[in-house]
């Protein structure tokens, strides 16, 4: 034997006495690639190609946890953190879908409500004292706003047939804030409007038959509130029925107080039509019509909330 | 503000000397993310935890003295939330250490995701806890869980997560919610529930009620 392939082989022994070579077994798919374990599960690697990957078994399922468990390792920490975070961003874009803005649409309707309530009722105090008795005759915010935007006081005195007024005789400088405020405040209810012609927009693609049955706001609502078409359409009728009267329902289970009828069903013009005792009927058979209309809805079937509306008004119109 | 701080007598955590307030040494110097005080002191800065925003922080108010987290540790972080909590735990893991936050909300993923930015040690993963197969994918083993979620079968999903991911010897913390189990019924009666369900698979080693704190909480301290 020549002196070479002697040491040759005495290096290789050496080094299978060091590193014991241990053929991979198993393959399963992660986040980081194919990653393959010897049979032992005491080695892991990520597998550069896909043809290795042919060769080796599935790894079973029970042996999974301990597979997880090579991958805690720092070298790998980096990767992982690289690689979810781009997932998890694509999962945010992709999350965002009709449901989203039709929440974010009913929510801006319902905020400007308020903020125009609080706006408008600020200015009847403040033209209060300027013409008082004009806030008596004129009780819609939004034609009060108008009149004094377009008429001077002489002008609505006269129309209004206010002989003589209360009011103090402002400056030409202090009424020019007044009507100021007037015009954003017209700006909002003009926001209103235009938000409320998107919604309808916006739903009459997303949820035709909804719209039809519950209206764009009572509908945007139950949206809202039940987390999203999907969800809504996997809810009981008896949910959304009460849906907007969590409240109400957990008083009841914790103290026995009276079971509520109706959530946001309540503004709906056929409960608000139905004879008083017929009120709890009239929810229960509209919540059972508008799950139906949902699931037509999410399962893109066919017009059918025209017929369901019929078919209640005439029960309880 | 100079205070001196001393190590708390839980791993990770520090306080002033009066004992008052709790607080993590910052790995993240000069930076805050929800608004919480800092306090200078040894050269090092450290982030005060406020007990009634955090559970973690309100179970070591209560008394907890081992929480089992450790500098390096891979923590699995179900209901991460916006990540006040989640923050504090970077800290105490440190720059190590390895947090998977989880939580199926897109709204609040993408403030963990502003914060994963900053704090390398955090990763987000947009996901439902009660589905680990959606995530077991994009995870590795982890030395401990933590898991606070307001479900109904949350000690179920705690049970579930734990024998897939944690280690033998890890620690679980379940912040339980006995409202969102059981409208009705007392929580004590709701907690030991809870307790008898964890039980039969782990170890149970603390167990704080975290009234005045946080109304109805509990927090489970197990060991696998």
């Amino acid at each position: 034997m020549s002196r070479s392939s002697q040491s040759t082989k005495l290096r290789e022994s050496l080094y299978s006495l060091r590193l014991p070579a241990r053929p991979m077994k198993y393959v399963f798919l992660h986040l980081l690639g194919q990653v393959a374990v010897d049979e032992k599960m005491q080695e892991i690697k990520i597998l550069k190609d896909t043809k290795e990957a042919q060769r080796l078994i599935p790894l079973p399922t029970e042996k999974r946890q301990a597979a997880l468990f090579l991958l805690k390792d720092k070298r790998y920490y980096q990767e992982l953190s690289a690689r979810n975070l781009i997932l998890t961003k694509e999962a945010i874009r992709n999350a965002v879908n009709s449901d989203a803005l039709i929440i974010q649409s009913i929510s801006t309707i319902g905020e400007l409500d308020q903020i125009c309530n609080l706006l408008a009722k600020r200015l009847r105090e403040w033209c209060g004292l300027y013409l008082p008795e004009l806030s008596e005759k004129v009780t819609n915010h939004e034609r009060f706003v108008e009149l004094i935007i377009t008429k001077t006081r002489v002008e609505l005195q006269k129309e209004y047939a206010i002989t003589e007024t209360m009011g103090a005789d402002l400056e030409q400088h202090h009424v020019q804030e007044l009507v100021l405020l007037a015009k954003q405040i017209q700006q909002l209810y003009r926001l209103r409007q235009e938000q409320d012609r998107y919604l309808q927009k916006v739903m009459q693609e997303y949820c035709p038959n909804l719209l039809e049955l519950a209206g764009a706001t009572i509908g945007a609502r139950l949206l809202e509130l039940g987390k999203g078409l999907k969800r809504l359409a996997l809810l009981p009728a008896s949910t959304i029925q009460l849906l907007g009267a969590e409240k109400a329902l957990f008083r009841h289970i914790k103290t026995g107080a009276r079971v509520p009828k109706y959530g946001v069903l309540f503004q709906h013009p056929l409960i608000q039509g139905a004879a008083k005792d017929l009120k709890g009927k009239a929810a229960r058979q509209l919540a059972d019509k508008l799950s139906l209309c949902t699931r037509l809805d999410y399962f893109k079937g066919e017009l059918k909330a025209g017929e369901y509306k019929k078919e209640l008004e005439k029960r309880f119109g | 503000m100079s205070t001196k701080i001393k190590p708390h007598r839980v791993f990770g955590l520090y306080q002033d000397e009066r004992g008052r307030m709790l607080c993590t040494k910052s790995i993240l110097q000069g930076k805050t993310h929800f608004r919480e005080r800092t306090i200078r002191a040894q050269k090092e800065e450290y982030r005060e935890i406020d007990p009634t925003r955090s559970k973690l922080a309100a179970a070591v108010v209560k008394g907890a003295t081992n929480i089992g987290i450790r500098q390096g540790d891979v923590v699995l972080y179900l209901g991460a939330s916006h990540g006040y909590t989640i923050s504090f735990v970077s800290d105490m893991v440190g720059k190590e250490g390895l947090i998977f936050g989880i939580d199926p909300a897109p709204r609040v993923m993408r403030d963990l995701v502003f914060l994963a930015e900053e704090r390398k040690n955090i990763i987000p993963i947009l996901a439902d806890a009660n589905h680990p197969e959606e995530y077991e994918k994009r995870i590795c083993g982890a030395d401990i869980v933590y898991q606070d979620i307001a479900q109904r079968n949350q000690a179920e999903i705690f049970v579930e997560n734990c024998r897939l991911f944690l280690k033998k010897g890890g620690y679980g913390l379940l912040a339980v919610k006995a409202r969102s189990i059981d409208p009705k019924k007392k929580s004590k009666q709701i907690f030991e529930e809870v307790r008898k369900k964890v039980e039969a698979e782990l170890t149970v080693i603390d167990y704080r009620i975290l009234e005045p704190l946080e109304k109805d909480h509990c927090m489970i301290i197990v060991k696998k």
